[in-house]
């Protein structure tokens, strides 16, 4: 072992032109594209909503990136469809996960549109699903005797409701549900918009009206 | 080969030296191209699970696995010729799938030749009109004479369709288009069929008469249990919200009359065996179907347009050892007197006095 | 590491070295054979998307493309189901196109009763209809608006092609109209049209349960333990994705849904833990708000299925595979024959697919006779995707007021 120069030389030649291809040209490729017209971005509720999935490791169980037809049944589940690189225009970094022990996010409020549902799974996902596995998250709400004004008390079967008193949620809860509910990425790809094709067609057709209405 | 002490020999690094190189590499490249072609054989010849080469079952395997191959299959919708021909076809099927509108003055009901005949007469053992085509002309009993296909379809308006409430008053006379193009249809369909056959699918099918008969009662039991949600409770059918039938009737007077084979229980438990409910053929029992055919043919309808005379003189001239409650007592009425026009049926009848004559 | 016992134990000045074996042939055979065939499956793939590529491309340049045929198969595609194919219409059901006085007052009030549908009686041709058309304002582009209703006009009044309304016009007409709902009967068409013969009064609204004031607050605002219906079936009912549509589909079948959800007979949780907080009064009363409330549409073909398999089965349905046309019972058009089989058309079609799959599983059983089960287990995952895509971009089912007939029985079952 004695000819280090040629070695490291190599030994970086390889390194910067896996950077060129993996990371500096989809960069070039991505920072190009402007975002979606129906795409708009967080408010700062929904932006410290987002800090809240973050730190509480939401993306660990749940993916943000649904897939093509034809490599998962994922219209069905009505995840929506297939996202293209375009709906992560504000997420930084985005939130794609590779876990799919919940489902996917990245259209929940399409789906689940209901801040209340959403405060009562959180609090207690058994209270709806008695077969869930998510964690329940009691520690964002507050066990209070009565709830004053502006709190947001949540909806609870008999089961899992206090005996006595009502479960108001803080505001990061209330900061979270933000956020999920702002999850919907349902409005029309953009017709070019940038994603991997899949082993076959994997973009629907043209959006009708309806869709583009919305 | 790999017991081939040559084999064994080129292994060595000496050999590979003297040119055993080459021939090893010979040596490697067949036997990959020969496991590929084993593979590709295997696969060919079906011997591979399925699992193992995800293959999922596609649509045209199951629809060969529910088709009979020597069934005689009617050609494409979309094979109808652009022609004058053509146009007739689809004249005929538009009146076959929309008769009360496409031959309107001739239908004194609320039904369509293809409530019965299903899948616009393509269905079998609903009495597919391709397999019937090739069996016309022919004699039949029921008028004591040779039938052309016309005067088939002629017995079926004045029957199946109670052409006597009509605001015509009757079946579309001899020779008119809509025979022609009733009759294009049926060609049509039957295309590339042998002639003077039985094809299999022919009619209803038969279902044996069960060895105690039928119960009327047992038949209510049936009919609600599996015939209400469709038909509604009372058998007259359900209409869309603009009005249009939906279910079609089953009796009174805006369904089918006394003289049509499908009053006839052995008929009705045939078409009821093979092709009800909709989409489950052959879940009800012999004894369920003949009892539920029994029930519903045991509601009165509309008069037997052949009725001169009193309702056992009929009887007698044309229901005679028939499987039919015509002219029998049931539940203290006695069925054949028919129903009458219902009251917006009479409003659009050209002649009302004429077409009901007094009994 | 050579045995003790080994004759051939090597002397301790040995230096053990590794001989170089040769690789066996299996195993270069299995290296070769897998290459290959992990060549063709590159070129396999390639080809497929390219093809894909290739149809999408064409799909895009057809719909740019309005021909002068499109207006035929429009018609062929949109009307024909309720108004037949040679535009006779249905008996007592669904007025005629030929010799319509409606047809006759020319390509803009067509357009304007495509885009705002009507509701409410009619008459024309000497015959008087309920009236129930749906708004296909959410179905069809404006320039299929224009084609369609200048195809109508020409084909049925001889109207000249000069009197043809472009797609710019029916955008114009599209804002002009966007607030109006549908054309209450011939009475507001005729205010239109000068030339209508007499048209029969509108009825009476009778009062509708949307004022009642505790169905709206469970709509709006729901109940302690009952989130509100609005909160995820959308303000109008109209839903998304997997969240049903709710507007226009018959009450008793609403009920009897809400009923099972309690019941456990229909399985959803979420729906069990709503429908637990409802009494059978509420549940009845929600029906009737749903079924009378009349909601553009919001739902499109997204799950890449092959509309003109899904246009089959729906019309036609397959009957080698056993399945008779969705239109056969759910009504012409999807509309929908209370109270066992609900309206079809402009539901999600995510949802439908998804029903149509647990139908097939068994999840759900809460159909007469187990129709579905049966119809949904012969659908491939294609064909149900197909057929859910079609009828997802079928205009709303026209809800009927209270007041107005249908056949609905008002049975809880």
């Amino acid at each position: 072992m004695n000819r280090y120069l040629p070695l490291s030389i190599l030994a970086l030649a390889i390194l910067a032109f896996a950077t060129l291809m993996l990371v500096i040209a989809p960069g070039i490729q991505i920072n190009a594209r402007p975002a979606p017209e129906g795409l708009r971005p967080y408010t700062e509720a929904e932006a410290r909503g987002r800090e809240v999935y973050v730190s509480l490791g939401c993306l660990y169980c749940h993916s943000q990136q649904p897939r093509s037809g034809d490599q998962a049944p994922d219209g069905e589940r009505g995840w929506g469809r297939p996202s293209v690189a375009e709906d992560y225009a504000y997420d930084q970094p985005h939130q794609l996960g590779t876990m799919r022990t919940g489902p996917d996010l990245l259209n929940v409020s399409a789906r689940l549109p209901s801040e209340g549902w959403h405060l009562t799974h959180l609090y207690q996902p058994r209270a709806i699903f008695d077969w869930s596995i998510m964690p329940s998250y009691p520690y964002l709400f507050d066990h209070k005797d009565t709830a004053g004004p502006g709190d947001v008390v949540v909806a609870l079967p008999a089961a899992h409701a206090p005996a006595d008193g009502v479960i108001v949620a803080s505001q990061k809860a209330l900061d979270l549900t933000a956020y999920l509910v702002a999850l919907d990425r349902t409005y029309p790809a953009p017709t070019n918009g940038l994603r991997d094709h899949g082993y076959g067609s994997s973009e629907g057709p043209e959006p009708t009206p309806a869709e583009e209405a919305r | 080969m790999t017991n081939d002490p040559r084999d064994r020999a080129s292994d060595t690094p000496r050999d590979a030296q003297s040119g055993g190189g080459t021939r090893k590499a010979i040596y490697a490249a067949g036997g990959g191209l020969a496991l590929i072609a084993l593979a590709t054989a295997a696969v060919q010849l079906d011997v591979v699970p399925r699992w193992l080469i995800g293959a999922g079952s596609s649509i045209e395997e199951t629809a060969a696995a529910t088709t009979p191959d020597d069934q005689f299959t009617p050609p494409a919708r979309d094979a109808i010729p652009d022609s004058p021909f053509g146009d007739a076809v689809r004249r005929g099927e538009a009146i076959f799938t929309n008769t009360a509108t496409n031959a309107g003055d001739h239908v004194g009901n609320g039904l369509s030749c293809s409530n019965c005949h299903l899948d616009g007469g393509r269905h079998p053992l609903s009495a597919p009109m391709w397999a019937a085509w090739v069996t016309y002309p022919k004699y039949r009993a029921k008028n004591d004479q040779i039938n052309t296909m016309e005067d088939r379809v002629m017995g079926c308006f004045t029957y199946s369709m109670n052409a006597q409430y009509s605001p015509a008053g009757g079946p579309p006379p001899h020779g008119d288009d809509i025979y022609r193009d009733l009759e294009s249809y049926f060609f049509w369909l039957a295309s590339k069929a042998p002639t003077n056959v039985s094809l299999d699918g022919i009619g209803f099918g038969k279902v044996p008469k069960p060895e105690g008969g039928y119960d009327l009662a047992r038949g209510a039991d049936v009919f609600a249990a599996n015939c209400a949600v469709c038909h509604g409770e009372d058998g007259q059918g359900q209409r869309d919200i603009n009005g249009d039938y939906t279910f079609p009737p089953l009796w009174g007077p805006d369904s089918y009359n006394w003289g049509a084979g499908m009053s006839r229980i052995d008929t009705a438990a045939a078409f009821i065996k093979n092709n009800m409910p909709l989409s489950q053929p052959g879940s009800l029992t012999d004894q369920e179907a003949w009892d539920v055919a029994a029930y519903l043919d045991s509601h009165e309808r509309p008069r037997d347009p052949r009725q001169t005379g009193t309702i056992e003189e009929n009887r007698l001239a044309n229901h005679d050892g028939d499987e039919i409650l015509y002219g029998q007592v049931v539940n203290g009425v006695l069925l054949g007197q028919g129903t009458g026009p219902s009251p917006a049926r009479a409003a659009t009848m050209a002649t009302p006095s004429a077409a009901e004559p007094q009994n | 590491m050579a045995h003790k016992s080994d004759p051939k134990r090597p002397a301790e000045i040995y230096e053990p070295y590794e001989e170089q074996a040769g690789v066996p042939l299996p195993v270069i055979w299995i290296a070769i054979a897998l290459a290959f065939w992990g060549v063709l499956m590159l070129y396999d793939t390639g080809d497929s998307v390219r093809v894909s590529l290739n149809d999408r491309a064409e799909d895009s340049e057809a719909l740019a493309n309005v021909t002068p045929d499109e207006g035929a198969s429009l018609f062929e595609a949109n009307c024909a189901t309720c108004h037949q194919p040679d535009g006779e219409g249905l008996r007592d059901a669904v007025p005629p196109l030929a010799g319509s006085e409606v047809v006759a007052a020319g390509p803009g009030i067509i357009a304007r009763i495509l885009l705002r549908g009507i509701d409410g009686p009619l008459t024309v041709a000497d015959a008087t209809y309920d009236g129930h058309m749906p708004s296909f304002a959410s179905a069809l582009s404006d320039a299929e608006i224009a084609r369609l209703a200048s195809y109508v006009t020409t084909r049925w009044a001889n109207g000249p092609d000069g009197a043809a309304s472009s797609a710019d016009d029916v955008t114009d007409l599209r804002g002009e109209v966007a607030d109006l709902g549908s054309f209450a009967g011939g009475m507001e068409l005729a205010r239109l049209i000068p030339s209508l013969p007499p048209q029969p009064p509108m009825p009476a609204p009778s009062a509708a349960p949307r004022d009642d004031a505790d169905v709206l607050q469970l709509v709006f605002a729901g109940r302690d333990e009952v989130w509100s219906c609005a909160s995820c079936h959308g303000d109008l009912g109209q839903g998304d994705e997997t969240t049903p549509r709710l507007a226009g589909l018959p009450a008793a079948y609403i009920t009897k849904q809400l009923h099972d959800f309690r019941e456990g007979t229909r399985v959803n949780e979420s729906m069990h833990l709503v429908a637990s907080g409802l009494t059978k009064g509420e549940m009845t009363a929600l029906g009737t708000y749903f079924a009378t409330l009349r909601v553009p549409s919001n739902a499109g073909a997204v799950l890449s299925g092959d509309l003109a398999r899904g246009e089959e089965l729906a019309l036609q349905g397959d009957w080698s595979i056993g399945v008779p046309a969705c239109f056969t019972c759910h009504g012409a058009s999807g509309f929908g024959v209370a109270p066992g089989f609900p309206g079809l058309a402009a539901q999600h079609a995510p949802y439908t697919a998804a029903q149509l799959a647990n139908w097939a599983g068994g999840e759900r059983h809460n159909d007469p006779l187990g129709l579905m089960a049966e119809i949904s287990g012969a659908l491939s995952t294609q064909d149900r995707r197909a057929v859910a895509d079609y009828l997802a971009t079928r205009p709303p089912v026209p809800a009927v007021a209270a007041t107005m007939t249908r056949m609905e029985t008002d049975d809880d079952q």
